[in-house]
Protein backbone atom coordinates (compact mmCIF):
# COMPACT_ATOMS: atom_id res chain seq x y z
CA UNK A 1 0.00 0.00 0.00
CA UNK A 2 1.98 3.28 -0.92
CA UNK A 3 1.70 6.31 1.42
CA UNK A 4 -0.92 8.68 -0.16
CA UNK A 5 -3.60 5.84 0.17
CA UNK A 6 -2.20 4.36 3.70
CA UNK A 7 -2.54 7.85 4.87
CA UNK A 8 -6.25 7.94 3.01
CA UNK A 9 -7.06 5.10 4.64
CA UNK A 10 -5.78 5.87 8.32
CA UNK A 11 -8.03 9.34 7.96
CA UNK A 12 -11.02 7.96 7.25
CA UNK A 13 -10.36 4.87 9.83
CA UNK A 14 -10.12 8.12 12.70
CA UNK A 15 -13.20 9.73 10.81
CA UNK A 16 -15.23 6.06 11.32
CA UNK A 17 -13.69 5.51 14.65
CA UNK A 18 -14.34 8.89 16.35
CA UNK A 19 -18.37 9.19 15.15
CA UNK A 20 -19.78 5.91 14.54
CA UNK A 21 -21.54 5.55 10.58
CA UNK A 22 -25.57 6.97 11.65
CA UNK A 23 -27.76 3.89 10.77
CA UNK A 24 -31.75 4.47 11.32
CA UNK A 25 -32.88 0.63 10.92
CA UNK A 26 -35.10 -0.04 7.50
CA UNK A 27 -34.93 3.87 7.13
CA UNK A 28 -31.01 3.88 6.89
CA UNK A 29 -30.57 3.21 3.24
CA UNK A 30 -33.05 6.47 2.59
CA UNK A 31 -30.67 8.57 5.33
CA UNK A 32 -27.51 7.71 3.50
CA UNK A 33 -29.31 8.47 0.24
CA UNK A 34 -30.15 12.17 2.04
CA UNK A 35 -26.89 12.52 3.00
CA UNK A 36 -24.98 11.70 -0.36
CA UNK A 37 -27.18 14.41 -2.05
CA UNK A 38 -26.23 17.07 0.56
CA UNK A 39 -22.41 15.98 0.63
CA UNK A 40 -21.24 18.32 -1.96
CA UNK A 41 -22.78 20.41 -4.07
CA UNK A 42 -25.93 20.18 -2.13
CA UNK A 43 -28.29 22.78 -4.19
CA UNK A 44 -30.14 21.03 -6.53
CA UNK A 45 -31.36 18.80 -3.54
CA UNK A 46 -31.86 22.00 -1.40
CA UNK A 47 -33.87 23.74 -4.29
CA UNK A 48 -35.64 21.10 -5.55
CA UNK A 49 -37.12 20.23 -2.00
CA UNK A 50 -37.86 23.81 -1.25
CA UNK A 51 -40.03 24.20 -4.61
CA UNK A 52 -42.02 21.05 -3.84
CA UNK A 53 -42.36 22.76 -0.61
CA UNK A 54 -43.68 26.28 -1.80
CA UNK A 55 -45.70 24.63 -4.62
CA UNK A 56 -47.15 22.79 -1.56
CA UNK A 57 -47.89 25.84 0.23
CA UNK A 58 -49.41 27.11 -2.44
CA UNK A 59 -52.18 24.91 -3.03
CA UNK A 60 -53.16 24.48 0.30
CA UNK A 61 -53.42 28.46 1.07
CA UNK A 62 -53.69 30.21 -2.83
CA UNK A 63 -52.68 33.74 -3.36
CA UNK A 64 -52.41 34.01 0.95
CA UNK A 65 -48.48 33.14 0.13
CA UNK A 66 -48.51 37.11 -0.63
CA UNK A 67 -49.14 38.09 2.67
CA UNK A 68 -47.22 35.34 4.27
CA UNK A 69 -44.02 36.88 2.07
CA UNK A 70 -45.59 40.91 2.93
CA UNK A 71 -44.78 39.43 6.80
CA UNK A 72 -41.29 38.03 5.84
CA UNK A 73 -40.14 40.95 3.82
CA UNK A 74 -40.90 43.24 7.18
CA UNK A 75 -39.28 40.66 9.03
CA UNK A 76 -35.49 41.71 8.70
CA UNK B 1 2.16 36.97 15.96
CA UNK B 2 -0.67 38.38 16.08
CA UNK B 3 -0.68 39.44 12.09
CA UNK B 4 -0.09 36.06 11.41
CA UNK B 5 -2.49 34.71 13.56
CA UNK B 6 -5.18 36.82 11.96
CA UNK B 7 -3.79 35.92 8.31
CA UNK B 8 -3.70 32.40 8.59
CA UNK B 9 -7.71 32.41 10.14
CA UNK B 10 -8.12 34.80 6.67
CA UNK B 11 -7.18 32.29 4.44
CA UNK B 12 -8.96 29.93 6.36
CA UNK B 13 -12.17 31.65 6.90
CA UNK B 14 -12.10 31.93 2.71
CA UNK B 15 -11.31 28.38 2.58
CA UNK B 16 -14.43 27.79 4.72
CA UNK B 17 -17.30 29.87 3.51
CA UNK B 18 -16.34 28.53 -0.29
CA UNK B 19 -16.36 25.41 1.64
CA UNK B 20 -20.00 25.42 3.33
CA UNK B 21 -21.28 26.12 -0.13
CA UNK B 22 -19.40 23.21 -2.43
CA UNK B 23 -19.08 20.64 -0.19
CA UNK B 24 -20.49 21.84 3.32
CA UNK B 25 -20.19 17.59 5.05
CA UNK B 26 -15.98 18.16 4.72
CA UNK B 27 -16.06 21.77 5.70
CA UNK B 28 -17.13 21.29 8.92
CA UNK B 29 -14.81 18.31 10.05
CA UNK B 30 -12.54 20.80 8.37
CA UNK B 31 -13.55 23.49 11.19
CA UNK B 32 -14.00 21.03 14.21
CA UNK B 33 -10.23 19.68 13.20
CA UNK B 34 -7.94 22.57 12.21
CA UNK B 35 -10.69 25.79 13.26
CA UNK B 36 -9.16 28.96 14.62
CA UNK B 37 -10.98 31.17 16.82
CA UNK B 38 -9.71 33.94 15.37
CA UNK B 39 -11.75 33.05 12.25
CA UNK B 40 -14.80 35.08 14.42
CA UNK B 41 -13.34 38.19 13.50
CA UNK B 42 -13.96 37.99 9.69
CA UNK B 43 -17.63 36.39 10.60
CA UNK B 44 -18.11 39.33 12.81
CA UNK B 45 -16.58 41.71 10.66
CA UNK B 46 -19.28 39.92 7.62
CA UNK B 47 -22.01 40.76 9.97
CA UNK B 48 -21.06 44.21 10.53
CA UNK B 49 -21.35 45.40 7.08
CA UNK B 50 -24.84 43.86 7.11
CA UNK B 51 -25.66 45.78 10.53
CA UNK B 52 -24.31 49.11 8.64
CA UNK B 53 -26.89 48.27 5.56
CA UNK B 54 -30.26 47.08 7.66
CA UNK B 55 -29.49 50.84 10.07
CA UNK B 56 -29.47 52.48 6.98
CA UNK B 57 -32.58 50.82 5.81
CA UNK B 58 -34.35 50.64 9.11
CA UNK B 59 -33.72 54.07 10.16
CA UNK B 60 -34.49 55.33 7.05
CA UNK B 61 -33.17 58.72 7.83
CA UNK B 62 -29.34 60.09 7.62
CA UNK B 63 -29.04 60.36 11.02
CA UNK B 64 -25.91 59.86 12.93
CA UNK B 65 -26.68 59.42 16.20
CA UNK B 66 -30.00 56.96 15.09
CA UNK B 67 -27.89 54.70 12.49
CA UNK B 68 -25.39 54.59 15.76
CA UNK B 69 -28.05 53.40 17.92
CA UNK B 70 -29.36 51.12 15.30
CA UNK B 71 -26.10 49.50 14.73
CA UNK B 72 -25.39 49.28 18.41
CA UNK B 73 -28.40 47.56 19.28
CA UNK B 74 -28.50 44.94 16.18
CA UNK B 75 -24.53 44.40 17.07
CA UNK B 76 -25.51 43.61 20.81
CA UNK B 77 -28.76 41.22 20.08
CA UNK B 78 -27.44 39.18 17.65
CA UNK B 79 -23.85 38.90 19.98
CA UNK B 80 -26.84 38.07 22.92
CA UNK B 81 -28.46 36.03 20.58
CA UNK B 82 -25.27 33.60 19.39
CA UNK B 83 -24.32 33.53 22.80
CA UNK B 84 -27.51 32.23 24.19
CA UNK B 85 -27.87 30.01 21.13
CA UNK B 86 -24.20 28.19 21.78
CA UNK B 87 -24.88 28.04 25.54
CA UNK B 88 -28.51 26.39 25.29
CA UNK B 89 -27.03 23.80 22.76
CA UNK B 90 -23.57 23.40 24.07
CA UNK B 91 -25.38 22.36 27.67
CA UNK B 92 -27.97 20.26 26.40
CA UNK B 93 -25.38 18.52 23.82
CA UNK B 94 -23.57 17.51 26.87
CA UNK B 95 -26.34 16.62 29.10
CA UNK B 96 -26.68 13.94 26.38
CA UNK B 97 -23.44 12.58 26.13
CA UNK B 98 -21.79 15.09 23.88
CA UNK B 99 -18.28 15.38 23.87
CA UNK B 100 -15.76 18.14 22.19
CA UNK B 101 -14.42 21.51 22.19
CA UNK B 102 -16.32 24.71 22.70
CA UNK B 103 -14.22 27.10 21.20
CA UNK B 104 -14.68 24.92 17.87
CA UNK B 105 -17.76 24.46 18.30
CA UNK B 106 -18.61 28.07 18.74
CA UNK B 107 -17.08 28.85 15.81
CA UNK B 108 -18.68 25.74 13.80
CA UNK B 109 -21.93 27.12 15.18
CA UNK B 110 -20.86 31.09 13.74
CA UNK B 111 -20.32 30.08 10.86
CA UNK B 112 -24.55 28.48 10.38
CA UNK B 113 -24.85 32.58 10.39
CA UNK B 114 -23.75 32.78 7.36
CA UNK B 115 -27.21 31.04 5.90
CA UNK B 116 -29.03 33.51 8.34
CA UNK B 117 -26.70 36.54 7.11
CA UNK B 118 -27.57 35.95 3.48
CA UNK B 119 -31.00 35.97 3.98
CA UNK B 120 -31.02 39.06 6.13
CA UNK B 121 -28.71 41.14 3.42
CA UNK B 122 -30.83 40.09 0.11
CA UNK B 123 -34.36 40.35 2.73
CA UNK B 124 -33.03 44.16 3.39
CA UNK B 125 -31.96 44.73 0.11
CA UNK B 126 -35.11 44.14 -1.94
CA UNK B 127 -36.98 45.86 0.92
CA UNK B 128 -35.76 49.22 -0.86
CA UNK B 129 -35.64 47.59 -4.40
CA UNK B 130 -38.82 45.83 -3.98
CA UNK B 131 -40.91 47.39 -0.61
CA UNK B 132 -43.86 45.54 0.63
CA UNK B 133 -46.49 44.79 0.30
CA UNK B 134 -47.08 42.36 -2.24
CA UNK B 135 -50.33 42.44 -4.36
CA UNK B 136 -52.17 39.01 -5.49
CA UNK B 137 -51.02 40.08 -9.39
CA UNK B 138 -49.49 37.49 -11.20
CA UNK B 139 -46.41 39.49 -10.94
CA UNK B 140 -46.86 39.75 -7.11
CA UNK B 141 -47.74 35.59 -6.87
CA UNK B 142 -44.42 35.26 -8.87
CA UNK B 143 -42.23 37.05 -6.74
CA UNK B 144 -43.59 35.74 -3.81
CA UNK B 145 -43.19 31.65 -5.11
CA UNK B 146 -39.84 32.99 -5.73
CA UNK B 147 -38.74 34.49 -2.47
CA UNK B 148 -40.36 31.50 -0.31
CA UNK B 149 -37.95 29.28 -2.44
CA UNK B 150 -35.06 31.28 -2.22
CA UNK B 151 -35.77 31.31 1.95
CA UNK B 152 -36.82 27.60 2.41
CA UNK B 153 -33.24 26.90 0.47
CA UNK B 154 -31.27 29.09 2.79
CA UNK B 155 -33.57 27.59 5.87
CA UNK B 156 -32.55 23.95 4.69
CA UNK B 157 -29.19 24.89 4.21
CA UNK B 158 -29.18 26.71 7.56
CA UNK B 159 -30.77 23.35 9.03
CA UNK B 160 -28.01 21.24 7.68
CA UNK B 161 -25.32 23.58 9.07
CA UNK B 162 -26.89 23.43 12.47
CA UNK B 163 -27.07 19.32 12.37
CA UNK B 164 -23.60 19.20 11.00
CA UNK B 165 -22.42 21.41 14.26
CA UNK B 166 -23.80 19.07 16.53
CA UNK B 167 -22.63 15.93 14.48
CA UNK B 168 -19.35 16.82 14.46
CA UNK B 169 -18.83 19.24 17.25
CA UNK B 170 -20.47 16.99 19.83
CA UNK B 171 -20.19 13.72 18.18
CA UNK B 172 -23.85 13.14 18.91
CA UNK B 173 -25.94 10.51 16.84
CA UNK B 174 -28.93 11.70 15.18
CA UNK B 175 -31.37 10.85 17.88
CA UNK B 176 -29.64 12.64 20.38
CA UNK B 177 -29.56 15.87 17.89
CA UNK B 178 -33.32 15.02 17.57
CA UNK B 179 -33.68 15.15 21.59
CA UNK B 180 -31.36 18.54 21.74
CA UNK B 181 -33.09 20.10 19.05
CA UNK B 182 -36.63 19.41 21.22
CA UNK B 183 -35.29 20.69 24.03
CA UNK B 184 -33.16 24.03 22.40
CA UNK B 185 -35.68 25.30 20.00
CA UNK B 186 -38.75 25.79 22.21
CA UNK B 187 -36.10 28.19 24.16
CA UNK B 188 -34.71 30.11 21.49
CA UNK B 189 -39.01 30.59 20.63
CA UNK B 190 -39.68 31.52 23.40
CA UNK B 191 -36.19 33.94 23.89
CA UNK B 192 -37.31 35.38 20.34
CA UNK B 193 -40.82 36.21 21.13
CA UNK B 194 -38.80 38.07 24.36
CA UNK B 195 -36.28 39.83 21.31
CA UNK B 196 -39.60 40.46 19.33
CA UNK B 197 -41.66 42.34 22.31
CA UNK B 198 -38.31 44.29 23.07
CA UNK B 199 -38.95 45.43 19.21
CA UNK B 200 -35.11 44.39 18.36
CA UNK B 201 -36.10 41.75 15.76
CA UNK B 202 -39.60 40.63 14.21
CA UNK B 203 -37.47 37.40 12.95
CA UNK B 204 -34.83 35.95 15.13
CA UNK B 205 -31.43 36.47 13.60
CA UNK B 206 -30.53 33.02 15.09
Amino acid sequence: MNDAVYKKFVKRWEEVTEIPPQTLGPATPLYKMAVSKLKVMPWPALVLVSTLLVIGIYFLIGSGIVFLVTLLQRGF
Amino acid sequence: MLGNELLAAAVNAGQTLIGLVWHPYATYRRILEKGRIAELVYIALLLAIYFAVASLVKTAAFRPFLLTKQFVLLTAAVGANYAVAVGLLWYTGLLVGGRGRLDRFALAWAYTLIPTLCWFLATSLLYVVIPPPRTTAPQGILFSVLYLVFSSTLLFWKVTLAYLTLRFGLKLDLKKISIVFAVVVPALVVYSAGMYKAGIFRIPFL
